[in-house]
């Protein structure tokens, strides 16, 4: 039920209103002071654009407020942009050099004939795909897709097991066997030395690694959810738990980082490349 | 209907088993095969490209010719495209076929760099404040795993940057910051990061498994 | 008895306050000239650093800079610093990608990196010093197909210039030629390149990731799997220090510490408020 209007919305809503005419001005003076267009060479599609990006960019920061019309304009049309975008770079990338130039611009009979050899068949199973529009016709995009997604599917069984099992595993255990066959520390050395030696040669890395070994078993365990965690399985899921946390603290600290970095970015815009400030 | 869904799931299983069987197959025939496989998917996924580009336009037009709520947002999206589709193709005179002489100078680039480049860059760095507020407003120690969560994130945040090593410069050891952050990632981000690892990978594993023997069909979309 | 709508105005009003301080503690630093934090490489950054540096002259690296304008802020500055090195010990940096939605920020950089080299009197010719292939779809494929036939995959350049009798090319068929290969990514697509291509083919990789996306590499760091690893605009910071040409990701250091001390203090200052809430009975808001 939509809330009935009052006196206080109406004049909130004004003050916005005035406040937005006011901001845009602000915009519009601030551009016309600083990149003066209507200087002699001064009115370039560079400035023009330089312009038009720090518009999008406040109007984009005007959601930090709420969300507004002007907000959902420039959302919606970099939707667009992009779209366009994409669908250009796809033709150019794409079927321009693999299926329009072999085809259609073929210096020779036989280059053609060539190219249709060796393109016929998956043009036309692309041309088949574009049927999953259809829906009486779909079935037959199965008949280009189900082959790719089985040939992916066979694929990656052999190549994630390698990457992220096997290698992994190995690297898990690799410097546990290491730090246990390496025996070669000074002989001749005081036994404070040979412990000193020994510490950092074989007692640390061992450490290490068998933390590393409990710290990634407990964590495979927490998420084994066949077995009831009861006391053994509930301490190692817990110490389980434990490295994850620190581990999502840590990607938290990073993710941080990450997100700052693109307010650094437009900040950095906005201040020298739309206002012009000297670094 | 045995042709819409046998035949498919036939050529699933077969190209798996191709796939599978092809990386232990050191013969120039498996070469070759996998370079002919690899390339018609080259083709056949730019189709593909074209297919999520023309879905999604679809969508918006359908939404303004059904005047549904928010229809005339949608307009600008049909704008958006539209114009960057014209810029392409026209490529300042040259052109859909031949290459610009000064790509970087085009309208179309132009389009994209004023807009796109600017919107999605503006649009994803107003995630910095809603982080900033949800961490200040829901980040308590409550309990214990909560505790090291905030530890670790606190740490991390001061090790990463550069004024960690002014701090640590003042008590003698600039780099103490940095080897702490380094040593949160090297051993209790590395087990937790190889725990996960290990659990994805097996799940891919499976989920690949399903595909080809035909367990696992969504992929196949709906209908007979 | 505060209501629904009181406590809704404070969520509103905090939330307000704590933006603006986000967008002070970014803003302040740019315009108060002379903040500078000397800071050195880390060691991660130091071990990619030494993976470029060390190959001679003509060289080959596969760069794939797979991400697009909202990672820009991060992998941008990485992207121009390893081309600045590439060139300075004139490698051949074969740049591609797997995001079609990046190539305009990838040609961007190529031109300008190559421009600065020519005003300096080293030109740059764009199949000769360097390679921009641009992009093919479906990834995956696309590795493995190289994995076989370079050329094969990448008939032309960006440019359309065909890639047979390239000079840039000399000597490169499929990814086993390569001398090193970087991968810049958004995304998962650094353990794709991983998989289907190092691992598969047997050529060096590194990378350089968001700082969202480097933890889940550090397993990868620690297998040898990666023999580099860059993180975030730190990442990018530490190798401009390491080719001696700050940048904007160094620029960027002295707002990012500002930011994170804030952060800081919210969130240890929030605990703090809930740890005394609780000792003394009351709820920590």
């Amino acid at each position: 039920m939509a809330q009935a209007e009052t006196p206080a919305s109406d004049t909130r809503r004004t003050i916005e209103v005035i406040i937005l005419i006011a901001l845009v001005s602000a915009f519009l003076v601030v551009s016309l002071l600083v990149h003066k267009p209507f200087g002699p060479g001064n009115l370039t599609k560079e400035m023009v654009g330089t312009v038009i990006a720090a518009a999008v960019t406040l109007i984009m920061y005007s959601f930090l407020y709420r969300d507004n019309p002007l907000f959902k304009i420039a959302e919606n049309l970099y939707v667009g942009v992009a779209l366009g975008y994409g669908s250009i770079m796809i033709w150019r990338q794409s079927l321009l050099p693999e299926v329009f130039e072999p085809l259609f611009l073929a210096p020779t009979r036989d280059a053609f004939w060539s190219a249709l050899a060796a393109r016929g068949i998956p043009i036309v199973l692309g041309l088949l795909l574009l049927t999953r529009l259809s829906r009486k016709h779909s079935w037959l995009s199965r008949y280009s897709y189900g082959p790719l997604v089985g040939w992916g599917a066979g694929m990656a069984i052999v190549l994630t097991f390698h990457t992220s099992i096997l290698k992994q595993l190995q690297a898990a255990i690799a410097p546990l066997q290491e730090g246990i066959t390496n025996s070669s520390f000074g002989e001749n050395l005081a036994f404070g030395e040979r412990l000193g030696q020994w510490l950092a040669q074989v007692g640390l890395p061992v450490l290490g690694a068998l933390v590393l070994l409990v710290g990634t078993t407990a964590v495979l365990f927490y998420f084994f959810f066949s077995v009831e965690h009861k006391r053994l399985g509930k301490a190692t899921a817990n110490v389980g738990i434990w490295f994850l946390m620190i581990s999502f603290g840590a990607t938290f600290g990073y993710t941080v980082m990450g997100r700052l970095s693109l307010l650094i970015d437009r900040v950095d815009f906005l201040l020298f490349e739309w206002l012009k400030i000297t670094r | 209907m045995w042709y819409k869904r046998t035949i498919p799931l036939i050529l699933v299983f077969v190209l798996g088993i191709l796939a599978f069987t092809q990386n232990f197959v050191p013969h120039p025939l498996s070469e070759k095969f996998l370079k002919t496989v690899t390339d018609w998917s080259r083709i056949i996924n730019g189709f593909a490209l074209f297919l999520g580009a023309y879905s999604l336009l679809h969508m918006h037009v359908s939404r303004i010719r059904r005047q549904q709520p928010g229809w005339a947002y949608s307009g600008f999206v049909f704008i958006g495209a539209m114009g960057m589709i014209i810029l392409g193709l026209w490529n300042d005179g040259v052109g859909p076929v031949r290459a610009s002489p000064d790509p970087q100078g085009t309208w179309f680039n132009w389009g994209y760099e004023s807009i796109q480049v600017s919107c999605s860059s503006a649009m994803f760095s107003i995630l910095a404040f809603f982080m900033a507020s949800a961490a200040f407003r829901t980040f308590r120690a409550r309990n214990l795993g909560a505790a090291l969560l905030v530890v670790a994130a606190l740490i991390v945040m001061f090790g990463r940057v550069t004024i960690s090593e002014t701090v640590g410069g003042w008590l003698g050891r600039p780099k103490v910051f940095g080897d702490i952050v380094k040593a949160i990632m090297d051993y209790p981000n590395m087990a937790a990061k190889r725990g996960v690892l290990l659990g994805i990978a097996l799940g891919a594993v499976a989920q690949s498994l399903r595909i080809i023997f035909g367990i696992e069909r969504s992929y196949l979309g709906g209908g007979d | 008895m505060p209501t629904h709508q009181d406590s809704l105005k404070r969520l509103t009003v905090t939330r307000q306050i704590v933006y603006l301080l986000v967008a002070t503690s970014i803003i302040l630093p740019f315009l108060i000239k002379g903040i500078s934090l000397p800071f050195e490489a880390e060691p991660g950054a130091e071990t990619f650093y030494k993976q470029l540096d060390r190959l001679p002259a003509g060289s080959h690296v596969l760069m794939s800079f797979d991400y697009d304008p909202p990672s820009k802020a991060e992998l941008y500055p990485m992207t121009v610093a390893l081309l600045r090195h590439c060139f300075e010990k004139d490698v051949i940096p074969i740049v591609m990608t797997n995001w079609p939605s990046g190539l305009g920020l990838f040609e961007k950089a190529c031109e300008e990196v190559a421009a600065e080299f020519a005003d300096k009197g080293d030109k740059k010719v764009s199949g000769t010093d360097y390679v921009f292939l641009g992009y093919r779809p479906s990834m995956t494929d696309l590795i493995l197909n190289m994995g076989v036939d370079i050329k094969g995959a990448f008939t032309t350049d960006y440019y359309k210039q065909p890639t047979a009798a390239m000079p840039a090319l000399e000597g490169v068929k499929s990814l086993r030629d390569l001398d090193l290969a970087v991968a810049l990514a958004a995304g998962n697509t650094v353990e794709l390149w991983m998989a289907y291509g190092s691992d598969r083919f047997g050529f060096p990789l590194a990378a350089g990731t968001t700082a969202v996306g480097a933890p889940k590499l550090y397993p990868f760091l620690d297998s040898g799997q990666l023999v580099g690893l860059l993180g975030g605009l730190r990442g990018a910071a530490d190798y401009e220090k390491l080719i001696e040409r700050p940048d904007i990701a160094t620029s960027g250091m002295v707002a990012l510490s500002g930011a994170h001390i804030l952060l800081i203090v919210l969130i240890l200052g929030a605990n703090i408020w809930y740890v005394v809430g609780r000792i003394t009975g009351k709820e920590g808001k």
